[in-house]
Formats: C-alpha cells, structure tokens, sequence
C-alpha cells in the first residue's frame, strides 16, 4: 500500500475530498468533505460536522471510499476505508476542532460550523487513479505552490542566533523587533507579528509586526476570533493550509445558515495581517500554563507551513515566552534603581523613522474624548485605553510644565490612569503608544531616553482638546 | 420504483454549468465506489440525466452499475459550494459521440475557469482529459440540495 506519509499534501485540506458511502438499503452517496487528516500510518480521521445522508450510511454500513487530491498534481487518490469510532476529544479531535473552528471564525460562523466529532477511519487501500491527474505526466514533479516538506533551517546554528540575538536585547521594544526579524532573516517567514493581551479581558493587541505594508499595531482581536483568536482561547498551536478554499467551504456554509436566520449578524471579523493570507500558523507563547502572547506568521502561498514548523515553533514559544516575560519584569525593576544619568546606549534603541520635513504638519489637533478614552489626531482615530490616557497625560503636562522627561516609575503612580496594582503591562503599552505614533503621527515621538524613561519630542505645534 | 418529476430549468442549467462531479455505486457487499464525471446533460425527457466520463473510467463504474444500478452523483460549484446530489437507476451505457465532444469540453472548460478564480491554476488542470468519453445515462428518482450547512440533505423540489 502507498504509504499515507507520502500524501501529506493531500491532507491539508487545500482541495476537498470526496466521500462515497453506501446505505443498508443500497443506495449509495456521494458528499464534499471539508477535511480529511492523517492520523497513522492505517488510519485516517474525516471530520463530522453534520448529520448527514453520509453520516447515516456510515452508521448503519461502515464501508466508505474517500477520494482525496495531491494539490500540486491534482493526482487523485481512492481510498478505501471501515468507519472505527467517532472522537470528540483528544489531539486529533482538538487539531482538527481549532482549525475549523478558526476557519467558522472569519465566517462568523462560530458555533454553527463546528465539529462534532472527528471520525476515524481504517485505511485498507490506497490506490492513485492513474488516469485522473492534472498536471501532464512530463511536468508532474514541477515546482508548484505546495511543497511536500518543510525546507527550513531549524538547525542547532540558527537556534543559537536566535538565542543569541534575543539576550542582546536591552528592552522588551529591541526584543519583539529582534523576534521577528530572526524568524524572517533564519527562518524565511516574512509575514509575522506578536500579540500581547490587551487591557481588556480575553482579547489580544498586535504589540510588534513584520512585512505588512501597514504595522498594524494596536489592532485587537478578542479569545475566539480567528486563528489567533483560538490560539489564544485554546493555548494551542493551530495550522492552515488553504485558507481562501477552506473559506469558501465555511462561506457557503453561511450563506445557507444566514438564508435559514441563524446567523443574523453576518458579522466579519476584521482581523489583523494579510488581507488574503492562505497559510497561517499560530503559536501560543506560554509560560506555567499562563498565555504571555501569541506569535502568528503568515504566508499568500498554500501550504506554506508544515507540522516540522509548527512542532519547532511550539517549542521556541516557551522560550520567548519568558524572554518577553523576563523583559517586561527587568524593564520593571531597573526603573527604580537605575541613576537618572544612565542613558540607553543610542545603538541599542531601536531605530526611529525621521519624519521629512515635507511632510510634517505645522500644527496638530490632538483630542481626547473621555467617554471612550482615545485620543483623535486631526480627526483620525490614533489610540485608546491605557495608551490614550498616557499621551494625554504627558502632553498636559508638557503644555503645563514644559516638561519633556518622564519615567515609568511617575506614571504607575499616578491614580488617574488607574493601572492595576499587579501585572499592569505598563511597558507593552508604552511600546504599543510609540510605535502607533510611529504608524500614525510621526510629529509625536516617544523616545527611550533610559531604562524606565522616556523623553517626549515633538516637532510640530500640537493643540490640545478634551472632548466628552 | 420511485419516480421523480422532470427537473426544472434552473436546475438543468445548473447541472450543465460546468461543476465538479462525483459518481457514487456500490457492490454487492455494499462496498461504495467511486469516479469521476467531465460533464452532464439533462435529457430531453427531463427525466434522465447523461454523464459523460473518461473511457479509461467507465469499466470500474460499470462492473457496479451494470450488476447493481444505484447510483448516486454530487454536483458542485468549487466557488460557492452550491451543490446538489442526484440518486437514480442506472439504464444504458454508449460512447460518447462526436457532436457531444464540444458540450463536453466547454463545461470542463467553465470547470477550469471556476478552479482558477478560487487559486487552482491552469497549469494544473493542463493534464486532464476528457475525450474519448462514456456516456452513462441514468433515470433520476431523487433530487436534494447539497450545498453544505443547514438545508444540505432536504429534497429538492
């Protein structure tokens, strides 16, 4: 028999499969099947989401034939198949749970196209329909969008540059950059971004980015939604192969279930990254158990990313985990001790774009808005939450006071902005603040000037307004 | 034996549109089986429907039918997973004659337009062969929606 390891491509679910079975009466069936997942070398697990004609024939006659294709040829394979048992838990069930239920996400399907259960399959035979392949026999082998294995350099070297990269970073702001651009320079994933949790309960923010043509920090994303949604609810690594056809598998879904008044909301989830990614991959960064963030990359290919990847991104996970952790509790307790006169060294900050004097504006019209707590720029929406509330403060008191040197030490003890006692993430928003500033208003810069300092420089006039 | 009355025509344009389509049969120990169709024409009756697969597919889809003819065909538009599933008796087997060759080779060419939009390209889709082909005719006894979701499994009237 082939051996199933060799159709790995025919099991990311970038081309549905086929399922036919037969009924005790006689009468066969034929249904699409959104996922067909390799299991072990003899078994197969094919997702139960309905109850449908399939699932009724498959109780009462255990025989089925399952016909998957290889995405890079087209090639089809028959597999013949004896129905074992239905799972509802454990690692098949739950990878194939978090991957249709990130797809149902972006549908706003959650809850309605889920899976049941994840039916397990004996596999019998395996056979290639000879007669039935794309691409011509002479091209078969040719490059194509799918590769069948991961090509990546998880070598013991790479590893140590990353690790060696990571212990140079003097504040958390130089590590989540160095985390990124060590993934893009050793590992070649070039769409990628960390999410830290947000003020609010179960819900991320993107704290740093990398190859979007839009940082896109500050975009939030609550437990649940999409891929880093359920990365984050699940504290488990989730991977998508084809996301645009496993799309339009769930969208039909939710045409019909809108057409029947089950999803009245029709709700899209915007979601930070690409506008049409096809892989993805999301990786829980956790330490004891608890979710310090979630490192998502991205890919326009299919099938860009492989369960190797995935099983060494898992692993890096715990260890950038604590580096995060470790830098956010240094960051904290360097700025009580360190001496006023202790600068950052100019080579360790990280690098700030200069605004061309062309292109910065005289004069600007900052605007807090109290009820909602976010801070408007000429009319256009900068920030909100605790980072609001920091530019506001800091830019009072500079009119106030003209003071431009401030440390985080000031700003955890100033009652107004009403941070936690414990756990208050003071120096991800700080980060999350300079780099929207960055993104979106150049003029205003916030910039390290010392562990736990920081000095505000502005280079245009900027008026202040306090809006209900 | 169940009679179904003559299918609509939105539904026969439909069929005819260029889809993907699977055949379903099975053995005499229950055990399914499946092929491949390149294109469908709805009879003139309205009450039969003519597949049209590969020569090379025919003699594995035959061994079933012509023993047992129960047949089962989903139809599929890859874009939108607008689907239906055709149930029927196997009646009549002949090949594919010259004149249908051009209705066949324009649904898999609607087929192959319909693949690119969602990102399978051309290149891939180069290899496939249609002709010469097997027309398989069988009378229809039963119509349900198939598009997937709530719904899919209901008779389609």
């Amino acid at each position: 028999m082939i051996p199933l390891e060799s159709l790995t491509p025919c099991f990311q679910g970038l081309i549905p499969a086929w399922l036919c079975t037969c009924s005790r009466d006689g009468m066969p069936n034929a249904a699409i099947l959104s996922h067909v997942d390799y299991v072990d070398s003899r078994h197969v697990a094919l997702s139960f989401q309905f109850f449908n004609k399939s699932r009724r024939n498959i109780i009462e006659n255990p025989k089925a034939m399952v016909r998957i294709y290889d995405p890079d040829t087209l090639q089809v394979y028959a597999l013949r198949l004896r129905y074992v048992r239905t799972e509802t838990e454990g690692p098949t069930f739950e990878a194939m749970r978090l991957r249709i239920e990130a797809i149902a996400s972006y549908s706003g399907l959650k809850g309605i196209f889920r899976l049941l259960g994840a039916d397990i399959y004996e596999v019998l035979s395996v056979t290639p329909i000879e007669h039935e392949v794309g691409l011509p026999a002479a091209a078969s082998g040719a490059s194509s969008a799918a590769a069948p294995t991961s090509g990546l350099p998880f070598t013991m070297k790479a590893l140590q540059e990353l690790s060696d990269r990571i212990q140079k970073a003097p504040t958390l702001d130089c590590l989540l950059d160095a985390i990124l651009e060590t993934v893009e320079s050793i590992f070649g994933f070039r769409h990628s971004m960390i999410l830290l949790p947000a003020e609010c309960p179960d819900r991320l923010e993107t704290i740093a980015s990398r190859g979007y043509p839009e940082g896109g920090v500050g975009s939030d994303v609550g437990f649940g939604e999409g891929i880093i949604g359920m990365v984050a609810e699940a504290r488990r690594p989730i991977r998508i192969s084809g996301v645009l056809r496993q799309s339009l598998y769930a969208n039909a879904v939710a045409k019909r279930a809108q057409e029947r008044g089950l999803c009245p909301d029709d709700r899209r989830i915007p979601l930070p990254g690409l506008a049409h990614p096809e892989s993805q991959l999301g990786i829980p960064l956790l330490l004891r158990g608890e979710l310090v963030g979630v490192l998502c990359i991205e890919s326009e290919k299919p099938y860009r990313f492989h369960e190797e990847d995935r099983a060494y991104l898992e692993v890096l996970g715990g260890y950038l985990a604590i580096a995060i952790q470790n830098a956010q509790l240094r960051e904290r307790s360097d700025e009580a001790e360190e001496p006023p006169a202790t600068r950052l060294a100019v080579s360790a900050a990280r690098p700030r774009p200069a605004v061309p004097a062309a292109e910065r504006r005289a004069r600007l019209e900052v605007a807090y808005y109290h009820t909602d707590e976010c801070v408007l720029v000429d009319g256009e929406y900068l920030v909100r939450g605790l980072p609001a509330k920091i530019l506001w403060k800091v830019l009072a008191e500079h009119r106030a006071e003209a003071q431009v040197e401030f440390t985080n030490r000031r700003l955890r003890l100033d009652k107004s902005l009403k941070l936690p006692e414990f756990k208050d993430n003071l120096e991800s928003r700080l980060i999350l603040l300079r780099r929207r500033l960055e993104e979106r208003c150049p003029e205003i810069r916030i910039v390290p000037s010392g562990r736990g300092r920081f000095r505000l420089d502005l280079s245009s006039e900027v008026v202040l307004a306090e809006r209900p | 034996m169940a009679t179904h009355p003559p299918i609509g025509a939105e539904l026969a344009d439909f069929l005819e549109s260029g889809l993907a389509i699977t055949i379903a049969t099975r053995d005499a120990d229950l055990e399914p089986d499946g092929g491949w169709a390149w294109a469908a024409r709805v009879d003139e009756d309205l009450l039969h429907i003519i597949l049209f697969v590969h020569e090379l597919s025919a003699p594995s889809l035959l061994r079933n039918l012509e023993s047992h003819p129960e047949i089962a065909v989903a139809l599929d538009l890859p874009s939108s997973h607008r689907a239906c599933q055709v149930k029927g008796r196997f009646e009549s087997a002949r090949p594919g004659r010259p004149e249908e060759r051009a209705l066949i080779e324009r649904q898999v060419a609607a087929f192959t337009s319909d693949l690119e939009a969602i990102g399978i390209p051309r290149a891939l889709t180069g290899g496939w062969r249609c002709w010469p082909a097997v027309a398989l005719r069988f009378r229809v006894t039963e119509l349900y929606e198939q598009t997937p979701g709530p719904g899919a499994g209901e008779p389609l009237r």
